[in-house]
């Protein structure tokens, strides 16, 4: 039998064994759900958000009072009047409106006798959910108030400009689009994260675990090269950790398509179409963190110690993440060779919908092969050592 | 067939096991006697190949363990000290992992594997996963396990330790079916009337060396003593109270 087919049965029996292990799986799953999860509730608020304001329904009691208003109101983009409740104050009070707008019985004598004309806007200002929509009327009934006021004055021959000694311009740098751009930076992230976690749980315990339950021992009887223990351990690790990956990158892309980021103007985007480039940017990576998991795993005296390890490796894929939102970075070829860097750069790249180039893909993926194929001799290597089969 | 010649080996400043030879034939059950920390696990471990040892031979049917451990071990069936059972996998699901691992073809250890299930008598129990298996169900398991390749030689580490009577009878009875077959039964243990009651030849071993071997009656004869364990205190030192602790 070759060593290549021992392998495969080794990984056979661990994926098997693994899947059985509820306790684990639904770890695995929650922390590949978690991100994506997490992304679409906060990625939601801010598009409804959005979208209160900047349409807005204004329920108006006494509408045929201000004729005139509820016209020019109407004109303005996203508004819509409807009839008021009859007890506007209980009516938000009890949450069924937002804000309404009374216009009391001496508005229209007031207005015709360009007296200031009295308007009632009932709101709760304790609100927060709903104050872009309160502010966003406000900011109407200033404006028609402003306009009106600016035709008595042209009427009586006055400049309206003389009435705004000021013009205040104010200019908002934190677009909504901004900050949803800022929150699906994390996506990359997430992804790599789901790689690493993915993998943990097999190579952690067929490893530490083997070893601690005392399996070790007989397995090591079976006339295979260690070569082929080690390698079917990692291959059932890295095919989790792949799982994970794809099931993340879904759930993103799911994820993005019920948001309808387009509308929000958002080129960050992640279809059905980008599994295969996130597989590939990835995978190797997968190989990497998988061989390292092990080579960790093994070296460590129990189970415990590997996994208070695992805790500790867990920052290394999100290492490039943080930094990246910390100090911009550029994208030079040798960048791409850097071990976490590298794949988290081209997710970026995939991601953001530029170009990916095949030299990009090229440096990252050796780094990883390298890198993983050193690992496991180095695995290989403990499996040979009588300290580390039978323990410190 | 067993032989191992002179093999040495230490750990650090201790030595385990400290020129042991002996031989284990075919068609004979071959027990290893020792108090606790006499060397026989390691003894065992560089026979089944996952240890080195220092120095020495071992040979299983002419196959150089030392050289060839991968050879060596297809020939062997090992009850290891300590099961080490996965318990998420049932007690079918040991044979065939390491039933493919030995290389047996699929319909063979299909077949392996229902023999063993009925030698056993493991039926009830042979689909269940082995979490909540009793240390006799456990024992089955790990015996089936090592027997399911079919081997020549079959090393047993102390087999029966912690074994209910029911269960110490079903062991010693396939250890007897075995030899009966023809093979070679190498077998440890610290229990005196264990391995008076079975043994064709006992090697006596005591702080890493062998301190005699023969048949039960040679044993006897030698000493002078009548009750073989007086001889087995005897000829392990533990009467002069200078026995040291050894692994």
């Amino acid at each position: 039998m070759s060593t290549l087919r021992q392998a495969l049965v080794v990984c056979r029996k661990e994926l098997k064994d693994s899947l059985r292990d509820r306790r684990a799986l639904w770890s695995i799953i929650f922390s590949v759900v978690i991100g994506p999860v997490l992304i679409g509730f906060m990625m939601n608020r801010l598009a409804d958000r959005q979208r209160e304001a900047e349409s807005v329904q204004i329920p108006i009691v006494g509408m045929h009072r201000a004729p005139a208003l509820v016209d020019w109101l109407n004109q303005q983009s996203g508004v819509r009047v409807v009839e008021g409740p009859d007890d506007a104050e209980r009516a938000v009070r009890e949450q069924r409106e937002a804000v309404v707008v009374v216009v009391p019985d001496d508005f229209a004598e007031r207005f015709r006798a360009s007296r200031p004309a009295p308007l009632q806007v009932v709101a709760d200002s304790s609100r927060n959910d709903v104050r872009p929509s309160v502010q966003r009327v406000q900011l109407l009934l200033q404006q028609y108030s402003a306009e009106i006021g600016s035709l008595r004055l042209i009427m009586r021959g006055v400049s309206p400009a003389a009435m705004r000694p000021l013009a205040i311009e104010q200019i908002e740098v934190s677009t909504a689009q901004q900050r949803a751009a800022q929150i699906l930076t994390f996506i990359p992230m997430f992804i790599m994260v789901a790689g690493f976690v993915g993998g943990m749980q097999i190579a952690t315990d067929s490893t530490a675990g083997e070893r601690e339950r005392g399996s070790l021992e007989p397995l090591l009887v079976n006339p295979a090269p260690r070569v082929a223990f080690v390698a079917g351990k990692w291959m059932a690790a890295t095919l989790a950790a792949l799982v994970s990956v794809c099931m993340t990158t879904l759930l993103c892309a799911q994820l993005t398509r019920l948001l309808r980021l387009e509308e929000m103007d958002i080129r960050l985007q992640i279809g059905p179409e980008h599994v295969g480039p996130i597989l590939l940017a990835v995978g190797p990576l997968c190989l990497l963190t998988a061989a390292l998991q092990a080579a960790v795993a093994t070296l460590a005296r129990s189970f415990k110690e590997a996994q208070t390890y695992m805790g500790v490796l867990i920052l290394a894929p999100m290492l490039p993440g943080v930094m990246s939102s910390l100090y911009p970075m550029g994208n030079a070829l040798w960048m791409y060779a850097l071990p976490m860097l590298g794949p988290y750069m081209l997710l970026t790249d995939i991601l953001g919908g530029r170009p990916a180039d095949p030299g990009a893909f090229l440096a990252s993926a050796a780094t990883c092969l390298f890198a993983t194929v050193v690992l496991i001799r180095i695995t290989t290597g403990l499996f040979r050592s009588e300290q580390i089969i039978f323990g410190r | 067939m067993i032989r191992i010649t002179d093999v040495r080996k230490r750990f650090g400043k201790l030595t385990a096991v400290d020129g042991v030879s002996f031989v284990a034939q075919d068609g004979a059950i071959t027990g290893l006697l020792g108090p606790n920390g006499a060397g026989k696990t390691t003894t065992l471990r560089v026979l089944y190949a996952v240890m080195k040892p220092d120095s020495g031979q071992v040979h299983v049917d002419d196959v150089d363990a030392v050289a060839a451990p991968q050879r060596a071990q297809s020939r062997l069936g090992v009850l290891p000290d300590g099961f080490g059972l996965y318990p998420r996998l049932t007690a079918r699901e040991h044979l065939d992992y390491f039933g493919t691992l030995q290389g047996v073809d699929a319909k063979r250890l299909a077949m392996r594997t229902e023999e063993l299930i009925d030698l056993l008598d493991m039926r009830a129990i042979a689909d269940r996963r082995t979490g909540g298996f009793s240390h006799g169900e456990r024992t089955k398991v790990a015996l089936a396990r090592a027997l399911v390749h079919d081997p020549q030689n079959i090393l047993l580490d102390e087999p029966t330790n912690g074994l209910d009577v029911m269960s110490t009878r079903a062991v010693r009875s396939i250890v007897r079916r075995l030899r009966d077959q023809g093979r070679c039964v190498l077998f440890s243990s610290h229990v005196m009337q264990e391995v008076s009651a079975l043994c064709d030849s006992i090697v006596v071993i005591a702080s890493g060396r062998v301190v005699a071997q023969g048949s039960p009656g040679e044993l006897r004869r030698q000493t002078g003593l009548d009750s073989l364990e007086d001889a087995f205190v005897a000829l392990a030192g533990l009467d002069r109270g200078d026995h040291e602790e050894a692994r």
